[in-house]
């Protein structure tokens, strides 16, 4: 039970980061594509601004880790 | 690095305004600023006839701007001399472009129109075949007459309603012949007794059911003989649009060359206009002021008196004189980093006097994407890739840049691939017994974690130090609490080490010690703000997780495609699966590390030092047609 209840807490960490992650992506995402279409010389920065979000992606697996390990599971 | 630039002041006689001009118009290196105040230089009155033939020239350049497109002659490569046109001879390239415009245009508008004709003959085609038969056989009747008609293929159900509709109302004589064109709609040829006809197109109407629409030449004539002329039309247009091509391209090559020397003379003429404006004049003297990089200084200065005389002076203007932000900005990297360039001018440029990242971003970027990726054979795939796409681009070139940011990239691929022991994921392992020589990334999660977070301590604090040197001169409080942060950052790993026994326990209380002290320094300097800035270099050192979280996901990918072999029950089809999946990987594994290489260069590690705000350096110079701006535009080499 405890380890299932450890897994579901990792899950949580990577799946939620991922969801506000994807929220946010969307957002972007829709901005940088009207601006892509008044400015297509700036796809590199478009490419960049849908990619700022991820950290929280980054940072909720960080803590997925940080909690399988720390459990010893 | 940013070039030092020099404020220059070039004085001499009115009478060799002109002169001067064209030499520093020749030169290419001065950009023209305007004077700064002095009561006793006044600006140069207004020509009233410059103003009429810069409104003149700005009429040619449309004209020789649209003949070109229009003709499609390429820009010159090496068309960098601009050919001293006289006022005579540019008058006579002007009637060209607007000669050559009228043709041209003539030429693509018959070109579209024949394209138009045979994208409509084409789509009734078969139509038109499969009716021809009837339409004969209808010109020898005198009292049947016959009409084509389209329905859209949302209305096909209506056909045959109509078609019912239609012969209780004209009877036994009617008949319909539906063919099927390719996008769905249905073609209708309706034949029908000839005092029907008008009643025929008004039902036609009042269905929304639109006649074919024939070629504007055919429109008028009975179908029985437009039809046949239609489909010997056909085999006639690709010729007529290849003269068509043909006249475009002897245009461009009779008269390409003498546009562009024209566009040049004109564009010159116009630069030289606007100089003249941002020169300032006494009654016997003028005086420009400009930009140019210190090291051309001694050079310009030789020139200028050996070409116009010695009565013309360029001075230097004294560095107190003259505002860092009023300085245009020009990037010279050594060969080795230039083409990083490329990567840092996704970024505004930088602050004259501050520092640029191109160096940094040389050594930095590949080897995160190194760290990333890790894998010789993608590595050597990557190398041999940049290595193809440099032999076939020119000098210069964007694609040439790219290839020569791949190759270091996958240099240190190949170098981290040794070190994790990947070569394809684990097939190294698995055929050869290849080991990991530092940490095996499939397993050491904590290894590779910590390795990417000491990477990101590294580059944060290198950061901070760049933001200490960078404000040294401007703000020194905050170069002062740049440097403090930086310490801080130090401090705090040592701490949490100390904390977890990976350094001795002894130095944790130390580390607090010196973090308290730290913490009122960086209060002072930078203020509250400052304190935030510090969490945030915190944050942003745990941003480079990515890097193992990236690196993780790859070589899993390529874990999983190695055991498609196994998994398929075909080795040949496995073989094929997992070469299709390494070849997404590969894809992934180039794009995924390159956007996170540089967003970890341009939000983390230009957070702590970077300055934007700097000027493009646009030089007085000739016009050249390959580039669209004039040569030395913001870097030199």
């Amino acid at each position: 039970m405890n380890i299932a209840l450890i897994m579901l807490a990792a899950a949580a960490a990577v799946a939620i980061p991922a969801l506000a992650t994807a929220w946010a992506q969307s957002k972007i995402g829709a901005a940088v594509a009207a601006m892509l279409a008044e400015k297509p010389e700036l796809t590199a920065t478009a490419v960049l601004l849908v990619a700022i979000p991820e950290t929280m992606i980054i940072l909720g697996f960080v803590v997925a880790v940080l909690i399988i390990l720390r459990t010893g599971s | 690095m940013i070039v030092p630039m020099s404020r220059v002041r070039v004085l001499g006689p009115r009478d060799r305004l002109d002169a001067t001009l064209s030499l520093l118009q020749d030169e290419g290196r001065v950009q023209l600023a305007r004077p700064m105040q002095d009561g006793r230089v006044s600006k140069l009155a207004a020509d009233p006839r410059a103003g009429r033939r810069r409104h003149q020239l700005q009429g040619v350049l449309n004209d020789v701007d649209e003949a070109l497109s229009l003709i499609g002659h390429p820009a010159a490569r090496a068309a960098s001399g601009s050919a001293a046109r006289t006022t005579a001879s540019l008058a006579c390239g002007a009637r060209v472009a607007r000669r050559t415009v009228r043709e041209a245009r003539t030429l693509v508008a018959r070109l579209r129109d024949l394209t138009e004709e045979r994208q409509l003959i084409t789509r009734y085609r078969d139509f038109f075949t499969e009716i021809l038969p009837a339409i004969h056989a209808l010109s020898t009747s005198p009292r049947l007459t016959a009409q084509v008609a389209v329905v859209p293929a949302a209305s096909r159900s209506l056909v045959d309603q109509l078609r019912e509709a239609l012969r209780r109302e004209f009877g036994a004589e009617f008949s319909m012949m539906v063919h099927g064109l390719d996008n769905g709609d249905l073609a209708l040829l309706l034949v029908l007794p000839k005092p029907f006809s008008e009643r025929l197109e008004a039902r036609l109407r009042e269905s929304r059911v639109p006649q074919v629409p024939l070629p504007a030449a055919y429109a008028e004539l009975p179908l029985e003989q437009a039809v046949p002329r239609m489909i010997a039309r056909l085999q006639a247009i690709p010729g007529d649009m290849e003269a068509c091509r043909l006249r475009l391209s002897v245009l461009a090559s009779d008269r390409g060359e003498d546009l562009r020397a024209t566009e040049r003379a004109a564009r010159d003429w116009l630069s030289a206009a606007d100089a003249h404006d941002l020169c300032g004049v006494t009654a016997h003297t003028f005086a420009l002021e400009g930009w140019l990089p210190a090291h051309y200084l001694p050079p310009l200065q030789q020139r200028v008196a050996r070409e116009v005389g010695p009565e013309v002076v360029v001075e230097e203007v004294a560095r107190e004189s003259w505002s860092a932000a009023d300085a245009p900005v020009v990037l010279s990297n050594p060969r080795l980093f230039r083409p990083f360039e490329q990567l840092t001018s996704f970024m505004p440029l930088p602050s004259y006097g501050t520092i640029d990242p191109t160096p940094f971003v040389a050594v930095f970027f590949p080897m995160f994407f190194g760290v990333m990726l890790g894998d010789v054979g993608y590595g050597l795939v990557l190398g041999a890739v940049s290595g193809l796409v440099w032999r076939r681009s020119r000098p210069g070139s964007v694609a040439r840049n790219i290839a020569a940011i791949g190759m270091p990239c996958a240099f240190f691929a190949i170098i981290f691939g040794v070190l994790y022991g990947e070569y394809f994921g684990d097939l190294g392992r698995t055929l050869f017994g290849f080991r990991a020589i530092w940490i095996d990334r499939e397993d050491a999660i904590v290894a590779s974690l910590t390795a990417a977070l000491g990477l990101g301590v590294m580059h944060v604090t290198l950061g901070l130090v760049l933001g200490a040197i960078s404000a040294f001169h401007s703000a020194r409080r905050r170069a002062v609490g740049r440097a403090v942060s930086a310490v801080m950052v130090l401090v705090v790993v040592a701490a949490l080490l100390a904390a977890f026994h990976v350094l001795p326990r002894q130095l944790f209380t130390p580390s607090v010690i010196a973090l308290l002290i730290c913490f009122p320094i960086v209060v002072a300097a930078e203020g509250l703000l400052g304190t935030i800035e510090l969490f945030q270099a915190m944050g942003n050192v745990l941003s480079y997780a990515r890097i193992m979280a990236i690196g993780t996901a790859s070589v899993v990918l390529a874990v999983v495609a190695n055991r498609m072999v196994g998994a398929v029950g075909s080795t040949v089809i496995g073989l094929l699966f997992a070469l299709l999946f390494h070849l997404v990987n590969f894809g992934i594994g180039i794009f995924s590390p390159v956007v996170h290489a540089l967003r970890l260069h341009y939000v983390e590690f230009f957070g702590q030092f970077y300055s934007p705000g700097g000027r493009r350096y646009e030089p007085f110079a000739r016009w050249r047609a390959d580039q669209g701006i004039p040569p030395h535009h913001g870097s030199v080499a």
